[in-house]
């Protein structure tokens, strides 16, 4: 079976997300050396903001009665006649429930540095935003008044206006399709923009220098907290508008949506296979695993009735088999992190003629 | 009853952590899907091949084992040659775990497939015994783990074994120095803290539903009993497990006596608040507490300089 349009639009989709996600984790883990095991929060408090908060805004907006998760399905389904006739206010909504997913993870980036702060590191970090984002993912699908707990909520579609503007006969799952991939695109060239932007900034190699010598950094004056907390709450932040774009493509949220596995350790394989504390390994790693995960899923009715055992059991078992495999014959990822010079190899000399 | 049991499983596997982190220096997050590894080795003995489940933990100790060595041996050894950093070990771990979840639920979909055995959502209480009222799973629980503390106990101060596994814990090149051989001590090591999860996980099943995924709920009890403990002794790793496994079961009850069942679906926040409580209050845990101090003060002791004239 040739993968169709549909197929290449969804990886197109998954590929813009997940980059945001690698490339703000990169910051946090590559450059800055947190291990940050918890990640998947980031996502899951973007996603959970766009569960919570959209359905309920359009309602005062519309000024709309009643209980919104009693009637959830009867009142997100007007909402979505409002927003197909109106692409004005689907944008905005679009973009005000990203920008408060954003604000709202990052949030959340400040709230679980606080660990960092108190001077926790490596396993102990680790293990704490670990039971952080257990925690979360906890709370979110039993406590009824966030999300409906177990039973999820649907969310307004703000690309439902797209239905109205079909050229050519084009479905209107394709161009559902292709807005989804415009507006994550977007977000990505702001997200790689930032973080190749710090990659090269001296800010950048400060990052480097706390990651491989806390101490040494903090002696030479550099106010490692306040940079520990910064880089958490921007990394969360672009984190948390994924989670937001996430939701939206789903359609519908539940509090399960965002494992440890997919959210946090799919993305860690991302970076390591790319290379740490580089944007473009993390770009190619990115590319390489979720085209790898897409076509299993394509092939899975494939696959079926190949193997003994449900196929959906090779994600888990492909993503530690890397892991293990990348960590001990390629730690340094495809394209190994350089060492950076803070002008050119030519001024460099220079000023060393100079002296 | 079954407080005592899930304290006495906990413990086991709380002991695997400890073990690993305070000799090998390797914080192993893949200790508690030993103790599932130990699930399906039972439920293998049991349903294929009829053997009871007492006998089966026999099998559970040697198989645990052996994950355990090999563990060592294909993943750890080879990273720490390299001379792979702590997170990257971590990371190791962390992803050892997925592909034993993965090759578990494998193994149930294979077993359900083509043997045509049901292997998820299954207990073993048919298959325990009863004696002067008690279940045989609290006793040989029981038993297994006063045994294992006191085997270890006599091991650590009684031999020279224990000794140089002390000073490989303290310090490994120093240990290499005085002539211990570490590697045969790390494979030791490595061997108990397969095992004793993977007993531990063979005696889950009497009382409580479990399937491939049970260490996804376990480990942060298990992590939270841990890091309770200290990481530095089998002891304080088991009271933090039994604190632990005492403050989810009790304090739960009673807090959805008062607010209703629904506080049930929270228990395993206890765990989780626990780590954070205690890494952020007392990192050290229950080792790094001021015992002698607080025991002066309580007058269980005589205060320093009393008596001493």
């Amino acid at each position: 079976m040739i993968p169709g349009i549909e197929f290449f639009l969804t990886l197109i989709i998954y590929i813009t997300i997940f980059l945001i996600v690698t490339l703000s984790y990169n910051l946090v883990y590559g450059y800055m050396g947190v291990p940050d095991y918890g990640r998947a929060l980031a996502a899951a408090g973007g996603g959970c903001l766009a569960g919570y908060l959209p359905g309920r805004l359009m309602m005062l907006f519309l000024g709309m009665q009643g209980d919104y998760f009693e009637n959830v399905f009867i009142i997100v389904n007007e909402i979505n006649q409002v927003l197909r006739a109106n692409p004005l206010l689907s944008i905005t909504l679009l973009l005000l429930t990203i920008v408060l997913g954003a604000v709202f993870a990052g949030l959340l980036g400040l709230v679980v540095s606080f660990p960092i702060l108190r001077g926790i590191r490596m396993f102990y970090l680790a293990i704490s935003l670990l039971a952080i984002h257990a925690g979360f993912q906890i709370i979110v699908y039993h406590w009824d008044p966030i999300i409906r707990g177990e039973f999820g909520v649907p969310l307004p579609d703000p690309f439902m206006w797209i239905a109205n503007y079909t050229p050519m006969g084009i479905s209107t799952g394709v161009m559902r399709g292709v807005i989804i991939i415009i507006t994550s695109g977007i977000v990505l060239l702001i997200t790689a923009y930032y973080c190749n932007s710090v990659g090269k900034s001296p800010l950048g190699r400060l990052l480097k220098a706390v990651r491989d010598d806390e101490k040494s950094a903090h002696a030479l004056g550099r106010d490692v907290n306040t940079l520990y907390l910064k880089t958490m709450a921007v990394s969360y932040a672009f984190s948390g508008a994924a989670g937001v774009l996430f939701a939206y493509y789903q359609g519908y949220i539940i509090g399960l949506n965002f494992p440890r596995e997919g959210w946090t350790f799919w993305p860690l394989a991302m970076i390591i296979l790319g290379g740490l504390a580089n944007n473009k390994g993390a770009i190619l790693g990115t590319s390489v695993f979720i085209t790898l995960k897409r076509l299993i899923i394509f092939y899975k009715s494939d696959l079926e009735p190949i193997l003994p055992f449900s196929p959906i059991w090779l994600d888990g078992l492909l993503l530690g088999l890397f892991l293990i495999i990348l960590l001990i014959y390629r730690p340094r990822g495809l394209i190994p992190e350089e060492s950076e010079l803070p002008f050119d190899k030519e001024k460099i000399l220079k000023l060393k003629e100079k002296k | 009853m079954h407080t005592i049991v899930f304290a006495n499983i906990i413990s086991m596997m709380a002991m695997s952590v400890t073990l690993t982190m305070s000799k090998t220096n390797v914080n192993n997050f893949a200790a508690a899907t030993y103790g599932t590894v130990g699930i399906y080795v039972s439920f293998t003995c049991i349903k294929i091949f009829g053997i009871g489940l007492y006998p089966s933990l026999i099998f559970s100790f040697i198989v645990g084992g052996i994950i355990g060595v090999a563990t060592h041996i294909l993943l750890i050894k080879p990273l720490k040659n390299r001379g792979a950093s702590t997170r990257e070990i971590m990371i190791a771990t962390l992803a050892l775990d997925t592909v034993l979840i993965a090759l578990l639920n494998i193994y149930a979909d294979f077993l359900n497939q083509t043997l045509k055995v049901m292997s998820r959502d299954f207990t073993f209480k048919p298959y325990d015994f009863s004696l002067y009222g008690y279940d045989g799973v609290f006793i040989v629980s029981s038993v297994i783990l006063i045994s294992i503390l006191t085997t270890l106990y006599l091991l650590y101060t009684r031999t020279k074994i224990g000794i140089a596994l002390r000073g490989m814990g303290e310090n490994p090149s120093l240990s290499e120095c005085q002539g211990i051989d570490t590697e045969k001590l790390s494979i030791f090591t490595w061997f108990l803290s397969g095992s004793l999860p993977a007993i531990a996980g063979s005696l889950f099943p009497v009382y409580y539903i479990s399937n491939p995924n049970t260490s996804l709920f376990l480990g942060i009890t298990v992590f939270g009993s841990s890091i309770l403990g200290g990481f530095m002794t089998i002891y304080d790793a088991t009271a933090g497990a039994y604190i632990v496994s005492f403050a989810q079961i009790y304090l739960v009850s009673f807090l959805s006596s008062i607010f209703g069942s629904w506080v049930l679906s929270y228990r395993f926040l206890v765990p989780l608040t626990i780590i954070l409580i205690t890494l952020l209050i007392f990192p050290q845990g229950l080792y790094g507490l001021p015992w002698k101090q607080l025991a002066e003060k309580l007058g269980l002791l005589k205060e320093k300089g009393e008596g001493e004239s």
